[in-house]
């Protein structure tokens, strides 16, 4: 068989596929965002760059994108250390490491929607964990998922209850593949536990880091299931995140073109974010 | 040999015994934080819901198994699992053959543009298939999938193919060119050379694809979520946010539901942990 | 500087006991080569010295003092590893000013230190790289270099030339020896090279399953191998080894158990009436004589310098090294005798040497 023939069996699958739902949707959001669309019928009330203003003086959406860098910056100065510290924890062959590990990762095997269900009823005001904890301290009820700011920082909580696993995952895999003659070698030249730490280990597990940092951002630009399943954006429109706004702000309502209009930012910024951390910080990784 | 890395392993020096405890201490807490939301859901289940209110923390005072019967013998619950295995399962297959194929031109076959066309395909990676979901909704419509199977398991396949090719393609070559060349001068063709050496060798790097496809699909919520219309099509995760719409008094109804569509996810981590996490985070890595 | 004491040292991983108590001692200076085959301890020996390994039992002494509870970092030792454990983030000057940063030496201190190190081992234009850039042999120094400034009481090599290729390991044996001999270090080196070994010792301890075998110098050992083991591993090619006994009388005869008999010049007592390994190795064998015997030739291997020869002799396979060329071919008989050849008598039951 002939490799002109082969390719031609191949490949086109995978183009055809990957183009029909990737690219070409991508591409005609561009397109559609241009419009003011209902998604019925033809595309031609022309309106330019007016869904992008629309967005970007929408305060619902403002704050969607405050959101989402909270939950990027929280990811950062919490959930990373912490996976970090835990990592360092049951890296070696210390008692239980292998079963530890194994929790802490659980909950990255769960889905989001379902993650995000259960907090909902621990966070119940009635039923839940804060039910019970009002209960014993005889307080009136407190709803936490209704009250701004604490609806967030319950999301946020739910962020790291579920991923902080993984990372942890990623930072032991890193820790284990650090040479250990290295540690060795800075043993006799005399560092400490902390020296060899931070002289040795952490430049070593630098690829990782920036690997682990890599994925936050974007997993957090992506943060949808946790909102449908614990807030629904309330209240009032203060926790939602880019994508759930796209989804009930433009796909609900059926708003393509100003959904399109979201669709394309946030696209924007994920690309940028993507290229350009792999070009600059992932360089020499 | 010494022992290990992690911050309490000294080397070669005996282990403080305070150091191990805090340790231990530690780590306890923390498991009862991870563990605490997953036990609370599934023996709350047990509960009625009076229980719920005044035992909301103790173990359940009779066990009443009557919430979960109901939901394992009403045709619900079995319907969105098979759903969703149905989903996951052809996404899964689709993802490795079109993959594998496309993945296997690029590993063994120099043609005109083979790098602008492999880069093409790798541009999935650099975002997720959540900024698209709007237009591949209106995409879908348009193709008529709306509210099928199709609508949900096309989309999700072209969003895998650019992580599926690109750690099929690097496994590829990882089989030696001589191989290649060698069964080439036998008179062994691609198609026989793929059935024959690539496959048996790429075991592993198959079943990575195949976990993070199968995890992603199993798991996916915004996609179904937009395209699925009749609820004897939701996947679980739709049909579980449908029953809590339904029943979102019955607390003690929404967690033994819970519970029960999160259990094949849990059992198949117990079982298959290793395959798991190497297969998730080997993906993220090489990725 | 100080010298090295090991005393009765053990050491078990769980239920297995890998060093059976081992002693040996180091004078100040002096260069010692643990050597041995795969898996005879030597490396674990080198680990319980450095403190990155615990004893078991027995006492580590170095410089008189006893350090078995002694961190690495407080025994005044420089370790050469085998893959040189080079920070890879951080230049060569640094990893080889790491330990001084760590003990807080100020900058200056650090920068002559590393300076005049060096200039001994021709660093000095490599300061500024980075490890992933240098060469196996230029990693090699920087390893040695780091172990230079600690200025240490003992340098510990753990066989550092066995990623070299052959040409630089040559080169670099000379050079390690040379550095030493310079700095009038005590060193222990540990390899499999017994090349290395017989080359670069003062003092060879020879290590087999995690017992001493044999502690002398290089010469020592060569000549008065103290069991069939030694003498089997120290030289290249090995000792040829013959199974047999002797007959006594004014001119003893030794019988292979083919049959096959050699009239030796003298033979030990002890020897006499027990079954015996017979020892002579192939640099020793010689070409006619009185006491010839008819040797077959199956392969002949021209060096140059010399002639290798495998040789047959009744079911016995026998090597030897002849320091001329010889016009032998696969299939001729050959006159090969013991003339003269140091004879070495082994008890063929526990490899002792059998003294005269």
């Amino acid at each position: 068989m002939r490799a002109t023939t082969a390719l031609v069996i191949l490949l086109p699958p995978a183009l055809l596929l990957f183009t029909l739902f990737v690219t070409l949707p991508i591409a005609q959001a561009s397109w559609y965002s241009l419009f003011n669309w209902n998604g019925l019928g033809p595309v031609d009330r022309f309106i330019g760059l007016k869904n992008y203003k629309w967005v970007f003086e929408n305060a619902v959406f403002q704050r969607a994108v405050f959101n989402n860098l909270l939950v990027i910056v929280v990811s950062l100065a919490v959930q990373l250390p912490l996976a970090l510290g835990v990592a360092l924890l049951v890296a070696g062959g210390a008692w239980g490491s292998v079963v530890f590990r194994m929790i802490f990762f659980l909950p990255y095997v769960l889905a989001d929607i379902a993650a995000g269900l259960i907090w909902r009823f621990m966070f119940d005001g009635e039923y839940g964990l804060v039910g019970a904890v009002t209960q014993a301290l005889g307080t009136k009820p407190v709803y936490l998922l209704a009250s701004d700011p604490w609806a967030f920082s319950a999301i946020l909580a739910v962020v790291i209850w579920k991923y902080f696993g993984f990372h942890m995952m990623l930072y032991v895999a890193g820790l284990q593949g650090v040479d250990k003659s290295l540690l060795e070698a800075a043993e006799i030249d005399g560092a400490n536990a902390w020296q060899k730490f931070r002289h040795v280990t952490l430049p070593m597990l630098g690829p990782m880091i920036r690997l682990s940092i890599f994925f936050a951002v974007v997993g957090s630009l992506q943060l949808f299931d946790f909102v449908a399943a614990l807030t629904r954006g309330g209240p009032f429109d203060t926790t939602h995140t880019m994508v759930s706004f796209l989804y009930y702000f433009g796909i609900t309502r059926m708003r393509v073109g100003f959904g399109s209009a979201v669709g394309d930012v946030l696209f924007v910024v994920c690309v940028a974010f993507a290229w350009g951390y792999r070009r600059w910080v992932m360089r020499d990784d | 040999m010494t022992e290990a890395v992690g911050v309490f392993e000294e080397v070669g020096r005996p282990r403080l015994p305070v150091a191990a405890a805090l340790r231990l201490a530690a780590l306890v807490v923390l498991a009862t934080i991870v563990l605490y939301p997953l036990l609370a859901t599934v023996l709350d289940g047990f509960k009625s819901l009076g229980e719920l209110h005044d035992n909301p923390l103790g173990l359940p005072r009779q066990w009443d198994w009557s919430n979960y019967w109901a939901i394992l013998g009403g045709g619900a619950y079995w319907r969105v699992l098979g759903n969703s295995l149905a989903i996951a399962l052809a996404t899964v297959f689709l993802t490795l053959v079109v993959g594998a194929m496309a993945a296997f031109a690029f590993a063994h076959i120099k043609f005109f543009g083979d790098r602008y066309l492999y880069a093409y395909l790798q541009l999935g990676l650099l975002f997720p298939s959540t900024a698209a979901i709007l237009p591949v909704f209106i995409k879908v419509r348009d193709l008529g999938l709306l509210d099928s199977y199709w609508g949900v398991i096309l989309p999700q396949v072209a969003f895998a193919l650019s992580m599926a090719v690109l750690l099929l393609r690097n496994a590829f070559k990882q089989i030696p060119s001589e191989l290649f060349d060698a069964a080439l001068i036998d008179g062994c063709g691609y198609f026989r050379f793929f059935r024959h050496v690539t496959l048996p060798l790429s075991g592993p790097i198959l079943s990575t694809v195949a976990v993070i496809g199968f995890v992603n699909s199993w798991n996916g919520y915004l996609l179904p979520l937009v395209v699925l219309d009749s609820e004897s099509r939701y996947p679980w995760t739709l049909g579980l946010m449908a029953y809590q719409g339904q029943y979102s008094t019955s607390w003690q109804l929404v967690l033994a539901f819970i519970t029960l569509t999160i259990l094949p996810a849990i059992l198949m981590f117990l079982i298959a942990q290793r395959y798991i996490v190497e297969g998730l985070t080997a993906g993220a890595v090489k990725g | 500087m100080a010298g090295l004491e090991l005393e009765r040292v053990v050491k078990r991983f769980g239920e297995v006991e890998v060093i059976h108590g081992v002693s040996m001692r180091i004078e100040d200076g002096e260069f010692a080569v643990l050597v041995g085959p795969s898996g005879c301890g030597k490396s674990t020996l080198l680990r319980m010295i450095a403190g990155l390994d615990s004893v078991s039992s027995g006492i580590v002494r170095i410089g008189g003092r006893t350090v078995n509870h002694v961190a690495p970092k407080d025994r005044d030792i420089a370790m050469v590893f085998q893959n040189y454990a080079l920070y890879p983030h951080m230049t060569v000057a640094r990893n080889m000013s790491f330990a001084l940063e760590i003990a807080g030496a100020p900058k200056s201190v650090r920068d002559e230190k590393v300076a005049r190190a060096a200039e001994i081992l021709g660093l000095q234009t490599l300061l500024g790289r980075f490890p992933r850039q240098l060469s196996g042999g230029q990693r090699q120094r920087v390893a040695m270099g780091r172990a230079i400034v600690r200025d240490p009481q003992v340098f510990l090599f753990d066989e550092p030339l066995s990623n070299l290729d052959a040409k630089l390991r040559v080169q670099m044996r000379a050079e390690i020896k040379n550095l030493q001999q310079r700095l009038s270090a005590t060193a222990v080196y540990v390899t499999h090279d017994q090349i290395e070994a017989m080359t670069m010792a003062d003092r060879i301890v020879v290590l087999r399953d995690g017992s001493v075998e044999q502690i002398g110098s290089p010469l020592e050992v060569y000549d008065r191998p103290a069991n069939s083991f030694v003498g089997g591993f120290i030289g290249s090619p090995a000792m040829n080894m013959l199974n047999g006994r002797i007959e006594g009388g004014d001119r003893p005869r030794f019988l292979t158990n083919d049959g096959l008999a050699i009239v030796l010049p003298s033979a030990p007592h002890a020897a006499l009436g027990r079954a015996i390994t017979l020892g002579v190795r192939p640099e020793h064998l010689t070409v006619g004589g009185p006491s010839a015997f008819a040797a077959q030739v199956e392969i002949v291997e021209p060096t140059g310098a010399e002639t290798v020869l495998n040789v047959s002799w009744g079911s016995a396979s026998l090597v030897c090294v002849l320091h001329a060329r010889v016009a032998a071919r696969p299939g001729e008989t050959l006159p090969l005798g013991f003339d003269g050849a140091p004879l070495h008598f082994f008890d063929a039951a526990t490899g002792v040497a059998l003294a005269d």
